[in-house]
């Protein structure tokens, strides 16, 4: 392919209006919907976000990271201590936030990624629990008494700015950060060299190692960033909920919800994490919503886990592009159903 | 100075907790030597076990003694229906099917650990019992609380009868087998289905029961199955991979654990301390300490 094709010349011309209207669509959602659905875009673009995140070395590297959420939650108090205990603006403990993940990612990831399969899901699970009772008992992160961050107009960049910091600042926030997402996972996972040798090292280390490929640099490459790209969404997202504890920013749930938002949309694909996130965060709201329940979208969450690894481990990608037809399914619950011959 | 009193009776509650704790580890360690999958829901089954018995115990004269025969049969049932579940997502044709087992069962603690709390609440229950209260004091030594006692006694039992089980019938035998080898087991004309199911249903079984004990040791609640997953990964980890006789050494040292933990140093740390050692020994020594274990995949 020659390197002048544009991504325009891609996308077929009746297809391109429609990508347009979404775009205006997004930009313009907070002024014609009003606070509440701005509020509602701002959960559904973080866990977006944080589901692409987690799809990067879960899906595109096949390494089952069942700590991710611990750095959603670092990211949440590297901006939290940096703006209470310190006082500084927030930029201050983005940065900060940045920089303590891609340390810490870098320390977990040099030896946590010797390991393989079920040890590796262990493992990083046994680190993300260790955070969260470390950050129970030390003082800095405020403890079990947690953190409530100031929102003032000048805690931005440390002078007063114009304008109020409310659901459309951040709206905008994490517009953009999901979209920096969404176009680094397109460009480096399915555009990049890059995504080549982690989908070779996902689908047979051995023979990628053969190929020349650098395994270990790789899968630290996208561990670090995957694990970057979930602190800077826990940053945003502590500054914009205010107040933090360990048990919210660090709660299991986190990196349920994101394994579950990859799965169900697709592993390894651009959109799946999209279609998932979608679709479970807007599952909780109105589970919450209507049912009046707010723990009722976590067997829902369960159930939807096992009917898709069940059923359809593509996910509803798989199914939207064909992938998988309804014989697909036909044929896995027979499979299914010969395996309950116990006797 | 070190209180003699005090060491020999947190000895005592070390020793006494770790006998249930290998009932959970032997069942967890055998589920992964036949289905080759790490079963995220261990802890979950600690938990409804623990809250059928809150549950049931009012109906049964209050007395959580009568709720382990049921929960024994009816968590059988349930693991064995739950097996071919397991099996058919770590097999046949699908992307990564091991890590895909690893996810159902994580979707499935999820749901089991979502539904107790959406339904009962996320409160305390204890399980009573008339019959396991008290202590039995013996002088110079310290005291033995009933119920943990017969919890001990419970737990090493179970593991007796179901190693006979595993290493002196056919039946045991054609479970060693498919931890052995699934595709050279089923050539050799097992009903693999029917022996993983066996073996799932009697994992379940006793850690479901195991469940029950712990209830009347501590309580029942929605949130406690994490801390059992952690311990069941824990002893696991210490002992290898499928490698049931450190399941035993790995219970008692986790019994040990947690009671001098909890009075040494605080009873907050013992889950820190716990996963640091999960986390290290993983990365020193995969096959477990005493190096006999699977590598997994």
């Amino acid at each position: 392919m020659s390197e002048t094709t544009s991504v325009t010349n891609r996308i077929p011309g009746s297809r391109r209006y429609w990508y347009v209207g979404l775009g205006a669509l997004m930009i313009t959602w907070p002024i014609i919907f009003g606070n509440f659905w701005a509020r509602i875009g701002v959960g559904a673009l973080m866990w977006i976000g944080l589901a692409q995140s987690w799809n990067m070395i879960g899906g595109y590297a096949g390494y089952l990271d069942f700590g991710h959420g611990a750095y959603f939650g670092i990211g949440a108090f590297a901006a939290g201590i940096a703006m209470v205990q310190f006082g500084y603006p927030f930029v201050v403990g983005f940065a900060l936030a940045i920089v303590v993940s891609i340390a810490i990612s870098y320390l977990v990831a040099v030896p946590t990624l010797r390991l393989t399969g079920a040890y590796f899901a262990i493992a990083t699970w046994a680190f993300a629990e260790a955070v969260k009772q470390a950050a129970l008992i030390t003082g800095i992160t405020g403890g079990t008494f947690g953190l409530s961050l100031p929102r003032s107009p000048d805690t931005f960049i440390g002078v007063a700015l114009p304008f109020q910091i409310g659901e459309t600042f951040f709206y905008y926030a994490m517009l953009m950060l999901c979209m920096a997402t969404m176009s680094l996972t397109y460009y480096l996972f399915e555009r990049h060299e890059f995504g080549y040798r982690v989908k070779a090292l996902r689908d047979d280390q051995d023979a990628a190692e053969s190929l020349g490929i650098d395994t270990t640099r790789v899968k630290r490459q996208v561990y670090v960033l995957s694990c970057v790209v979930a602190a800077v969404f826990g940053s945003v997202h502590a500054w914009y909920i205010v107040y933090i504890h360990p048990n919210d920013v660090l709660a299991t749930i986190i990196t349920d919800r994101m394994v579950i938002m990859a799965l169900l949309g697709g592993l390894g694909t651009l959109t799946g994490p999209v279609v998932g996130g979608l679709l479970v965060f807007l599952l909780q709201r109105l589970s919450s919503v209507f049912l009046g329940s707010t723990t009722f979208y976590l067997p829902l969450i369960g159930i939807l886990i096992m009917i898709t690894v069940l059923f359809a481990p593509s996910g509803i990608i798989g199914i939207l592009r064909g992938e998988i037809d309804r014989n697909d399914v036909r044929q896995n619950v027979k499979d299914l159903g010969e395996k309950f011959n116990l006797l | 100075m070190v209180n003699i009193g005090l060491f020999t009776q947190i000895v005592i509650n070390g020793l006494l907790l770790g006998g249930i704790y290998v009932t959970i580890g032997v069942g967890f360690s055998l589920a992964f030597g036949v289905l080759e999958v790490v079963d995220f829901a261990v802890g979950e089954y600690v938990m409804i076990g623990a809250f059928t018995g809150a549950l049931l115990t009012p109906l049964l004269g209050a007395e959580g003694v009568f709720v382990i025969p049921i929960v024994l049969i009816s968590f059988f049932a349930l693991g064995a229906l739950i097996q071919p579940m397991i099996h058919h997502v770590t097999t046949g044709d699908r992307p990564h099917p091991l890590l895909m087992g690893l996810v159902f069962t994580f979707g499935l603690a999820t749901l089991l650990r979502g539904s107790v709390l959406s339904i009962f609440g996320p409160n305390n229950r204890d399980v009573p019992s008339s019959l396991l209260t008290g202590g039995v004091e013996i002088s110079g030594v310290g005291t033995f609380p009933v119920v943990r006692t017969v919890t001990a006694v419970f737990g090493v039992s179970a593991l007796v009868v179901f190693m006979y089980y595993l290493y002196r019938t056919t039946g045991g035998m054609a479970i060693r087998a498919i931890a052995e080898d699934r595709t050279n087991a089923r050539l050799m004309g097992i009903n693999i289905n029917r022996y993983q199911s066996i073996a799932y249903g009697a994992y379940a079984a006793l850690t479901g029961s195991a469940g029950v004990f712990i209830g009347m040791t501590f309580t029942a609640n929605p949130g406690m199955g994490l801390q059992y997953t952690a311990f069941a990964f824990f002893m696991v980890v210490l002992a290898g991979m499928g490698y049931l006789p450190g399941v035993i050494v790995a219970g008692i040292v986790l019994g040990l654990t947690q009671s001098f933990t909890a009075v040494y140093i605080s009873g907050n740390l013992v889950l820190l301390v716990l996963f640091a050692i999960i986390y290290v020994v993983l990365l020193i020594s995969p096959a477990g300490i005493l190096g006999r274990g699977e590598w997994a995949t």
